[in-house]
């Protein structure tokens, strides 16, 4: 049960006939008169309980855009119902508008829709849905609340795919699909076409020209069907933040670009996110379903607050593929003692394949060792410095065991390992 | 048309009870509070004489009351009455000639006439601690002389006070300054203050010594002696001790004989009005969603901790070595030196390309250690000119 805004006014207006007649007694008169009117109001509203509901959901929204929830109300009672509901979502999946008003004759149905633009990754959950249904008199309202669950699972944002058509055209690039007037890179022979001015004369095959009688050049390609496999760290290491982005976010975009990228590149890509236990992979997958899986396996995907577990990433690894590969791990490097478990590792796996080691770096730390104006800055400029002094050894210890190193910040990170790739591609080392 | 009614629920689970589970549910709670609330007030309703009360009321066990005296003086055969008012004490006096009148002010309710009329019920009355005002109203040939301390020793002809001896004369004394005919004072504390004054020959008893009718101090001396005879001389006592219900109703306007009629039930409306827009407003639309909220840590906090504790702990040199290394470090880079140059080469490279002296150039990187934080902030300074200078010699 509720009471409306008109039945407080209703009672307040009690002060016009308490002041016109004088009389002490309107005010219990009054009351009693508001109290009946309320009680017949009530008596007469018809039931919130015997409406019938039911979710029309979308499954998946990507983080950042807005999304339509509808929720279907049937009036199984035998009075109309009207009045306000609200669909109970977590704050923030940012419903909007909150309620709504409903006005559902006797047997039949109507739709309410919910905008949701969720601002967390994840999945979020609606618990419940309240109808509030006033009398005739809009006096006094019946209320109840269902148990009415509904999820829509929030996938990454993806903001790195405004980098894809720039890399996309650099990988062309390479595979001498645009004519270009350098010699084609890769290693792998692709055909042989004519010569045109132009072209690097190095590359003239000599026989085939001696053959045909015309100048003709031989074009490389780069290998395709190469194995990617990316391995992101779910410890506590990556729940911390860089510029309000936690690290595993950024390494989540960094992973689909790097995926989109090297599937249109005709490579194989596998993604294991793993700290203690694998908290999601995907393996097998092509094309546009490689994303779509992507996306969806790491949506719900949190870091834990736990050590990650490096001396299983190289059986992770040799289970994903028997191959050689280049093996993407997405983690962080920020001080030995912290880095130790993955520099153990790292030799077992830089015998077989290609390693690539993404960090994030935190940009504010380079701008702190340029501020010194203060006493309080010098310190915090010298342990900044220590801190990249820091990153610098680890890097350099990763470099010696003969993995790649790639840092950048947030925003820099996705863009830099994918271009690491092309360079990788482009050097035959895939 | 054929509008079928559905079960309630059809299967959907409503959170919200129904009313009558809601009453069933509240039952217990309700059981409780009313079985408190009859704790409270049998508990109340025992204890709440017992204790406490107004100083030498006759039904007061406290140090301060005087029940011990009214106890004894009933044990006596003497009929004591306490009354509250003037009315009731007209009523408690059958025969004036054979009740003792006490009367106890402590709360100044009486008027002047109102004590004459008292004085007057009686043929035998005590007048307990007379304040200024009473003794001008029925004694005026006695004033008041302040506080007496200390025990009293009889000095009267008074037989209530030649019996009890020496008396406690806690309380105040009275001095007489009028005409002394027909007027006794006893129980002296010397520069002429008496404690007990007897006028009109016996009929009005002015005792100023409080404390010896008090339960506390009723046993000792000859204060139990004094009560007796000085209070039991009659078959009946009155013990009147004024109250709220002596002060005469007022007379003339007040606010509320002022203010219109419907003001009261207006405001009683307004508070009723508040009450409900309240329950309009907190009844909520439904139960709160829970959700868990992500760990929110800054990566940058352990810098800012380990900065924190260089400047704690003072560590100048630490700091400074931090900053040196990575000077000498970008340095080596800019001067194209290979990664493994030792400082002495980068102190070289940096002096010759930037023409200052090599020695400068090596305090600024290594030799100069700083005993104040202002003299690190100066080494600070000179590393970062010493990199932008390299940085605009080699780039022009």
């Amino acid at each position: 049960m509720s009471i409306s805004g008109w039945f407080v006014a209703l009672v307040v207006l009690g002060v016009l006939p308490i002041i016109v007649t004088g009389d002490p007694g309107v005010l219990g008169l009054w009351l009693g008169g508001a109290v009946l009117l309320g009680v017949i109001d009530i008596l007469i509203a018809g039931s919130p309980r015997r409406v019938i509901l039911s979710r029309d959901l979308p499954g998946r929204v990507r983080l950042g855009e807005t999304v339509a929830s509808s929720l279907m109300l049937t009036n199984g009672g035998r009075r109309r119902v009207h009045g306000i509901v609200r669909d109970g979502w977590q704050p923030s999946a940012v419903a909007s508008p909150r309620t709504a008003r409903i006005d559902l004759p006797v047997g039949e149905r109507r739709a309410v829709t919910t905008m949701l633009t969720p601002f967390r990754r994840g999945e979020r959950r609606a618990g419940q849905v309240t109808i509030r249904s006033f009398g005739p008199l809009r006096l006094v309202a019946r209320q109840a609340t269902f148990e009415l669950p509904g999820s829509i699972s929030v996938l990454p944002p993806f903001n790195s795919r405004k980098h894809l058509p720039s890399r996309l055209a650099r990988l062309r690039e390479l595979d001498g699909a645009t004519s270009v007037l350098i010699r084609g890179q890769g290693t792998e022979f692709d055909s042989l076409r004519d010569y045109v001015r132009g072209d690097d004369v190095r590359s003239i095959d000599w026989r085939a020209t001696a053959r045909r009688k015309d100048l003709v050049v031989r074009t490389w390609r780069p290998e395709r069907d190469r194995r990617v496999v990316i391995v992101i760290d779910s410890g506590r290491t990556s729940a911390a933040r860089i510029d309000n982005e936690p690290r595993i976010d950024t390494a989540f975009e960094s992973a689909l670009l790097l995926a989109a990228l090297a599937s249109g590149a005709g490579d194989r890509i596998d993604l294991v996110i793993y700290d203690r236990r694998v908290r999601a992979r995907v393996q097998g997958a092509q094309g546009a379903e490689l994303l779509s899986r992507m996306v969806s396996s790491m949506a719900p995907v949190e870091p834990e607050l736990i050590e990650m577990d490096w001396t299983a990433v190289p059986a992770l690894v040799r289970s994903v593929t028997a191959h050689r590969a280049l093996v993407v791990l997405a983690t962080t490097i920020d001080a030995p003692g912290a880095a130790r478990g993955l520099l153990s590792v790292l030799p077992q796996l830089t015998r077989k394949h290609t390693v690539v080691v993404a960090s994030v770096t935190d940009p504010t730390v380079l701008d702190a060792t340029l501020a010194r104006s203060t006493r309080e800055e010098v310190y915090r400029a010298a342990a900044a410095e220590r801190a990249l002094l820091d990153q610098a050894r680890v890097a350099a210890a990763i470099r010696q065991l003969g993995a790649e190193v790639v840092t950048g910040a947030p925003q820099d990170l996705p863009p830099a390992l994918a271009d690491r790739y092309i360079a990788l591609k482009a050097a035959g080392r895939l | 048309m054929t509008a079928t009614t559905l079960p309630v629920g059809s299967g959907q689970r409503v959170l919200t009870p129904a009313g009558g589970r809601v009453i069933r549910r509240s039952l217990f709670w309700v059981g409780v509070l009313v079985f408190v609330a009859l704790i409270a007030l049998v508990s109340i309703g025992t204890a709440g004489s017992t204790v406490g009360g107004a100083p030498l009321s006759a039904t007061n066990a406290a140090p301060g009351g005087a029940m011990g005296a009214v106890e004894v003086l009933k044990q006596h055969g003497v009929t004591v009455t306490p009354t509250g008012s003037l009315a009731d004490t007209r009523a408690a006096i059958g025969d004036p000639s054979t009740t003792t009148l006490f009367i106890y002010d402590d709360g100044l309710y009486l008027d002047e006439s109102q004590l004459r009329q008292a004085v007057g019920l009686a043929d035998t009355v005590v007048l307990v601690d007379a304040t200024f005002a009473e003794l001008r109203a029925v004694a005026p040939g006695v004033a008041q002389a302040g506080i007496v301390s200390g025990n009293l020793g009889a000095d009267c002809p008074v037989a209530a006070v030649r019996k009890a001896g020496t008396v406690s004369g806690g309380g105040s004394g009275y001095r007489l300054v009028g005409d002394s005919s027909g007027t006794t004072s006893c129980l002296g504390s010397g520069d002429s203050v008496f404690s007990l004054i007897q006028l009109d020959g016996g009929r009005l008893t002015l005792l100023g010594a409080t404390d010896a009718l008090t339960n506390q101090h009723v046993i000792e001396n000859g204060n139990a002696a004094l009560a007796l005879n000085l209070l039991g001389a009659h078959d009946n006592l009155v013990w009147y001790i004024p109250t709220f219900a002596d002060v005469p109703a007022y007379q003339g306007q007040d606010l509320g004989s002022l203010t219109p009629a419907w003001v009261t039930p207006v405001l009683a409306l307004l508070m009723i009005t508040f009450v409900v827009a309240a329950i309009w407003r907190g009844r909520r639309l439904g139960p709160l969603v829970i959700e868990n909220l992500p760990v929110t840590v800054r990566a940058s906090e352990t810098m800012l901790g380990r900065a924190r504790l260089y400047e704690r702990s003072s560590s100048r040199l630490r700091a400074l070595d931090s900053l040196r290394i990575g000077a000498i470090g970008r340095l080596a880079a800019l001067c194209g030196l290979p990664r493994i140059a030792s400082v002495d080469e980068v102190a070289a490279a940096a002096a010759s390309v930037t023409g200052r002296q090599v020695g400068e150039v090596r305090r600024v990187l290594v030799d100069d250690i700083p005993q104040t934080d202002s003299e690190l902030v100066g080494l600070s300074d000179a590393l970062l000119v010493l990199e932008r200078d390299v940085a605009r010699a080699l780039r022009p």
